[in-house]
């Protein structure tokens, strides 16, 4: 045994400082590009290499935010864009769940309405845009709708992919034990459709973050797509660059929120994964 | 008291799988079904099960005619289809739904120690080796205590030594509440030691050709000479139901090779 134990420890002990140093390194590693390159462009407008009217350092950059922040606009800029994106988001997946489960559950539905659905999908959205003008009004109304029908394609896709793709062998499963309609969908078709559906929702939300840009730069007085716009009309890159730094930190965390949210209702799905490490 | 009556399935497409099969299955008897493929065992097991329906003739259990999945048949499939967002537990308790949470966990608890796997209880399916997976299947299909179990070539995606252990192990879980057992196999090795009666099959259309009753005490010697000749006596009737010549029964028997496929 006194010979055992050191051995033992000895194997852990280097077996554990890489499990950690990749914890905390790996995405510190994904930082050092943007990192480096920011620090670059700072000391280059710093020295005098550059006047950075254009291309405005970090530090500008970030001191745009600060004093939008300050005045308090930069909070109602976020939550109007937020809103439009949160209420067309919504929508778009409500739509687009019905749908896809529909056309993937019932074979009648997907032949009937699939083929419709698919040519309008062909359509680029933003080619709905005048059309949205026109019947909705230029104000909050048709950009919802511009959202919706961004984020509803994916999902559509997604859920109606995903139903139709249910291993006929697991169905089989729930009729040996004689579930009932609801059932089946309860507790065999739900849970196999989640992962599928997860994903679905990630690129619905990403599409929501690209078509709340489009409606906004059509014409908005608030939200951070008219920061963009102001900033261009007004000459002001350093604006253009804080709102661009703003959705790229709001589309990334709402991915996360997603990620997270789901992420105890699939632990069987990377189980596999994660002890793989060890 | 499983009857079987003038079974017979026409696929839509024209595929006339199974004719008129009939067969009297006393309870807690085990059969073995087998044949080469195409010989419409699966098709009579998903008869059975309820899963597909017979085009003529019927399927009754105890004066109860079988057109869908019944409560009191279960099936164990080649695969062991555990549901994989389930731990193993959920798995084996899938079944049992309708019964109050603590009974549920009384009887899968049971059930997990009687297939050996008490510790793999709160794991995920993909956790578990072929042979472990299969076993849970059995636990699930078992639970509900089922007076009919269908098996459908359950051990074929298995390695050979896993594969007798689980034969070993189906004979002893089926001491403890005796079902009637019907497996559909390929294996005349598996049928032999397993079966009450072995019921040959014979291809296009599939229907019963040969009926072997296997009357050796349990636990069988798989390496005595009685069961060497049951064993035979399968693989001559698989043969003359190809209308192959018995020269090469004695090919087969003598390079001992039990797999007939």
């Amino acid at each position: 045994m006194t010979v055992d134990l050191p051995a033992l420890e000895q194997t852990a002990a280097p077996r554990a400082a890489p499990a950690r140093w990749s914890r905390f390194a790996r995405p510190a590693l994904g930082l050092l590009v943007p990192v480096v390159c920011a620090l670059g462009w700072e000391l280059v407008v710093y020295l005098g290499y550059s006047n950075g009217r254009l291309v405005p350092p970090p530090s500008k950059v970030f001191q745009t935010i600060v004093e939008l922040a300050k005045s308090g606009e930069l909070s109602r800029h976020i939550l109007a864009t937020l809103w439009r994106v949160g209420a067309g988001f919504a929508l778009g997946v409500i739509a687009g769940t019905i749908m896809g489960a529909i056309s993937g559950y019932w074979d009648f539905a997907k032949r009937l309405l699939d083929p419709t659905v698919q040519a309008l999908r062909a359509i680029p959205s933003l080619a709905w845009v005048p059309l949205f003008v026109l019947w909705l009004g230029i104000f909050e109304t048709s950009k919802v709708a511009l959202i919706a029908v961004g984020v509803f394609f994916p999902i559509y896709l997604g859920v109606m992919g995903a139903i139709l793709s249910v291993d006929r062998k697991i169905v089989e499963v729930g009729r040996v034990f004689r579930l009932s309609g609801p059932a089946m969908i309860r507790r065999i078709l739900l849970p196999a459709v989640l992962p599928a559906y997860v994903v679905a929702l990630r690129v619905g939300l990403g599409l929501g973050w690209m078509f709340v840009v489009a409606a906004e730069l059509i014409g908005a007085s608030e939200g951070l797509g008219y920061l963009l716009l102001d900033g261009q009309q007004l000459g002001k890159p350093a604006q253009i660059l804080a709102a661009i730094v703003i959705f790229a930190i709001l589309g990334k965390l709402t991915d996360w929120l997603i990620e997270v949210a789901a992420a105890p209702l699939l632990r069987w799905q990377d189980a596999f994964g994660a002890r793989g490490g060890q | 008291m499983l009857a079987l009556k003038d079974v017979g399935k026409t696929y839509p497409n024209g595929v006339h799988a199974l004719e008129r099969f009939s067969a009297e299955i006393a309870p807690g008897e085990i059969i073995a079904i087998i044949g080469g493929s195409g010989c419409g065992k699966s098709t009579l097991l998903r008869a059975i099960a309820g899963l597909d329906r017979a085009s003529t003739g019927s399927v009754t259990l105890d004066n109860a005619v079988i057109t869908s999945p019944h409560a009191k048949i279960g099936i164990i499939f080649q695969e062991p289809r555990l549901l994989p967002w389930l731990s193993v537990a959920d798995n084996i308790g899938f079944g049992l739904a309708d019964l109050p949470a603590d009974a549920r966990g009384e009887r899968v608890a049971s059930a997990l120690a009687r297939v050996g796997l008490t510790d793999k209880a709160s794991a995920w399916p993909r956790e578990l080796s072929g042979g472990q997976a299969q076993r849970v299947a059995i636990a699930r299909a078992l639970v509900p205590q089922p007076e009919v179990l269908l098996l459908d070539e359950p051990f074929s995606a298995l390695d050979a030594f896993t594969r007798r252990d689980l034969q070993d192990h189906l004979l002893d879980l089926w001491a403890d509440t005796r079902p009637t057992l019907i497996l559909v196999t390929h294996d005349v090795d598996e049928a032999v030691v397993l079966a009450d009666r072995v019921l040959v099959m014979r291809p296009r259309p599939g229907r019963l050709f040969e009926e072997i009753t296997i009357n050796l005490a349990r636990p069988r010697d798989r390496k005595s000479g009685l069961f060497d000749s049951f064993k035979r006596r399968v693989l001559t009737a698989l043969d003359r139901s190809l209308d192959r010549s018995v020269r090469d029964v004695t090919d087969k028997s003598s390079a001992g090779e039990a797999m007939w496929w």
